[in-house]
């Protein structure tokens, strides 16, 4: 009993050696290939770097707007272009590491898969990347603008614009890589109408007598001639 | 950078009659005729003193409407003997078109008019605003005897503004231009100036660094290309009405601010070797202005900087190392009446603003838009400081506010220098 006991676990773990054995080559072929395309990708990403500067690229594009330095004021031109490239070469490296496991190791399914989901996943993280910028770009905007403006619920408005935008991108993302299915869709047109019909029940009922007293005050105001300012700032 | 397109009739009557000695440009939109009559009015008030110069007046061209006189298109053929010196003659400019800030057109014109008196080769340029409040014959004599007989390279205005007029000038510009680069301009941008032949083509073509920011910073450019020219000042009783409706305070704040903040990053090398100041040679008669009998409420300033405060921290905590911060949150818990920003507290926020916007730490335009409560808070305490204050009070006040942003140079200069050092 105990033998044969001894024997089956001797023949499962020789079973577990040997796929490791004939899965090593593989692994090893995607380390070298992603730590090849790592090395080519910040070659590049220098090399670009290094003409970039050169030519004076960030010199010649704030001349012209400047719109990336206004959205992500840290990052210049250059450095994106650099970190473009440099992030291209990664995803290329993935990509060839798994080809690269899948001739060493016979298995057909991986590749495919991470062949077929690559562009979603990139195409999730460049949405999220920019959902994530437009939404504190957005806020900070709406944020300094109610404070110009004077409106005592600066921070609220900065705030729901920021979670709005963020929400909207989640909803985005999610459904980009076909996560959740139409509970995302369903969850986001729920949330967002339910917001919506929050805010015309709060304008419509709860603000009614204001609303109309505001309009009387407004009707029986007589025209009002401008004071001259006193004080000039220019 | 404008463009002089002057008619090949014109430039051969301007061969023929020599070099102009003084050339008066309106720096913006005004009907020849109007230009015309001002024009003669000028030059018969100036009597004996215009006999002995040629004058010539510009105007922006393109918009050239029938006259008595009959003017045409970049030159002046006129019924009291054109070209005879004591005598106007009148020629246009074209001006590059420029956006529609409140102030990039009239500084295109200005380069325009500069452009178009080196191009004539004149002895003494003098720059006005498109209102005309500035043609009179004793703004044109104090502006040709600073640059004539007391060889002046510059001559700024010294308006008589109440003490709660131009503000933004008070609180930032001016400061801010004499700690930099150590000229005591009262007003270094301002819609009327002078400037010498050899300094108009500099006014005019700069270089890369007086037109990164658009607009013109006369005293800027006179101290950075020629440190050694003479900028003199001349009080002139000239009101200018700044058409401000529909303006918002932070988008001027951000025009006129951020142009100066521009300017030091392109100046940076030459500023940073600046001690000190130099006082400004003054002609004309001092304009004693009456002092304003009503208070001014400044609450409503106040109440902005306090709204910002409750709601900007975390944009001011990006900008701001925490000492100054922690002066800010001291402000806040002050009542009204205690409630003053002090001197050295503003030129630093100033002075680190400067630098976020060299680093762009945020989006330059929410960065303009950030100092705007700021600001206020600034103008608030001072309004309540100076409403007590006779004119000549309040100047010394300015002076004494003005010395503290000399003073507290060296802070921005470490700033400047070593800003990961200084990190917020």
């Amino acid at each position: 009993m105990w033998g044969q006991v001894e024997q089956s676990l001797h023949e499962s773990m020789s079973r577990v050696m040997n796929k490791i054995a004939t899965l090593l080559p593989g692994i090893l072929a995607f380390i070298v290939a992603f730590l090849f395309f790592l090395l080519v990708g910040w070659l590049l990403s220098v090399l670009v770097r290094g003409i970039l500067n050169a030519l004076k690229f960030d010199e010649r594009m704030s001349r012209g707007g400047n719109a990336i330095s206004e959205w992500t004021p840290r990052i210049t031109p250059t450095l994106l272009v650099a970190r473009i490239v440099f992030w291209f070469c990664v995803i290329a490296g993935v990509v060839v590491g798994a080809s690269a496991f899948e001739a060493g190791t016979s298995e057909l399914i991986v590749s495919g898969w991470i062949l077929a989901y690559v562009p979603r996943v990139i195409g999730a993280a460049i949405l999220l990347l920019a959902g994530n910028v437009l939404a504190r770009f957005a806020s900070r905007s709406v944020l300094i603008t109610a404070v110009n403006l004077n409106l005592s619920y600066a921070r609220l408005l900065s705030m729901g614009v920021r979670w709005m935008i963020l929400v909207l991108t989640g909803a985005m993302v999610l459904d980009h890589l076909a996560l959740g299915g139409e509970i995302v869709e369903l969850g986001f047109g729920i949330l967002f109408g339910g917001i919506v019909l929050a805010l015309a029940l709060a304008v419509g009922l709860g603000s009614r007598d204001l609303v109309s007293r505001s309009l009387e005050r407004e009707a029986a105001r007589p025209v009002e001639v401008p004071q001259p300012e006193k004080v000039h700032h220019f | 950078m404008a463009g002089i397109e002057l008619p090949e009739e014109t430039k051969q009557q301007e061969e023929r009659s020599g070099a102009p000695d003084v050339v008066v440009g309106v720096a913006g939109a005004v009907a020849a005729a109007d230009l015309r009559a001002r024009a003669e009015q000028v030059v018969a008030d100036l009597g004996a003193n215009a006999a002995s110069l040629r004058i010539v007046f510009a105007r922006p061209g393109g918009d050239d409407e029938p006259t008595a006189g009959g003017e045409n298109q970049g030159g002046e053929q006129n019924g009291t003997g054109g070209h005879e010196k004591g005598h106007p003659t009148l020629v246009s400019y074209t001006a590059q078109a420029s956006g529609g800030d409140l102030w990039s057109p009239i500084s295109a014109n200005q380069r325009a008019v500069l452009a178009l008196a080196a191009s004539l080769n004149a002895r003494v340029c003098i720059v006005l605003g498109p209102d005309l409040a500035g043609l009179q014959a004793h703004v044109i004599q104090l502006f040709t005897y600073a640059i004539l007989e007391r060889q002046c390279g510059l001559a700024m205005p010294i308006y008589p503004v109440g003490k709660y007029d131009g503000l933004l000038n008070t609180g930032i510009l001016s400061p801010l231009s004499r700690a930099l680069y150590g000229k005591r301009v009262r007003y270094p941008l301002t819609f009327d100036f002078a400037a010498s032949g050899a300094m108009c083509e500099r006014l005019a073509h700069g270089d890369a660094v007086s037109e990164a920011s658009g607009l013109l910073w006369p005293v800027t450019v006179a101290a950075t290309q020629t440190p050694q020219a003479v900028v003199g000042q001349v009080h002139i009783d000239v009101r200018h009405q700044v058409a401000t409706a529909g303006l918002e305070l932070s988008a001027v704040l951000g025009q006129l601010g951020g142009s100066m903040f521009e300017d030091m990053v392109s100046c940076a090398s030459q500023w940073q070797r600046v001690r000190g100041s130099q006082a400004a040679p003054v002609w004309g008669n001092e304009q004693v202005q009456e002092a304003d009998a009503a208070p001014i409420d400044a609450q409503p300033m106040l109440d902005s900087f306090l709204l910002g405060s409750k709601n900007l921290d975390e944009v001011w905590r990006l900008l701001l190392p925490p000492n100054t911060m922690l002066e800010l949150r001291r402000l806040t818990r002050l009542t009204p009446e205690q409630f003053r920003i002090p001197d050295d507290v503003w030129a630093s926020i100033v002075y680190d603003f400067a630098l976020a916007w060299r680093l762009r730490t945020i989006s330059r335009v929410h960065l303009m838009g950030a100092l705007t409560p700021l600001y206020l808070g600034w103008a608030a305490s001072y309004v309540r400081e100076v409403s007590s204050m006779t004119s000549a009070a309040t100047e010394q006040r300015v002076e004494q506010f003005t010395r503290a942003w000399e003073e507290k140079k060296p802070y921005l200069l470490s700033r400047w220098r070593w800003p990961d050092r200084f990190n917020p």
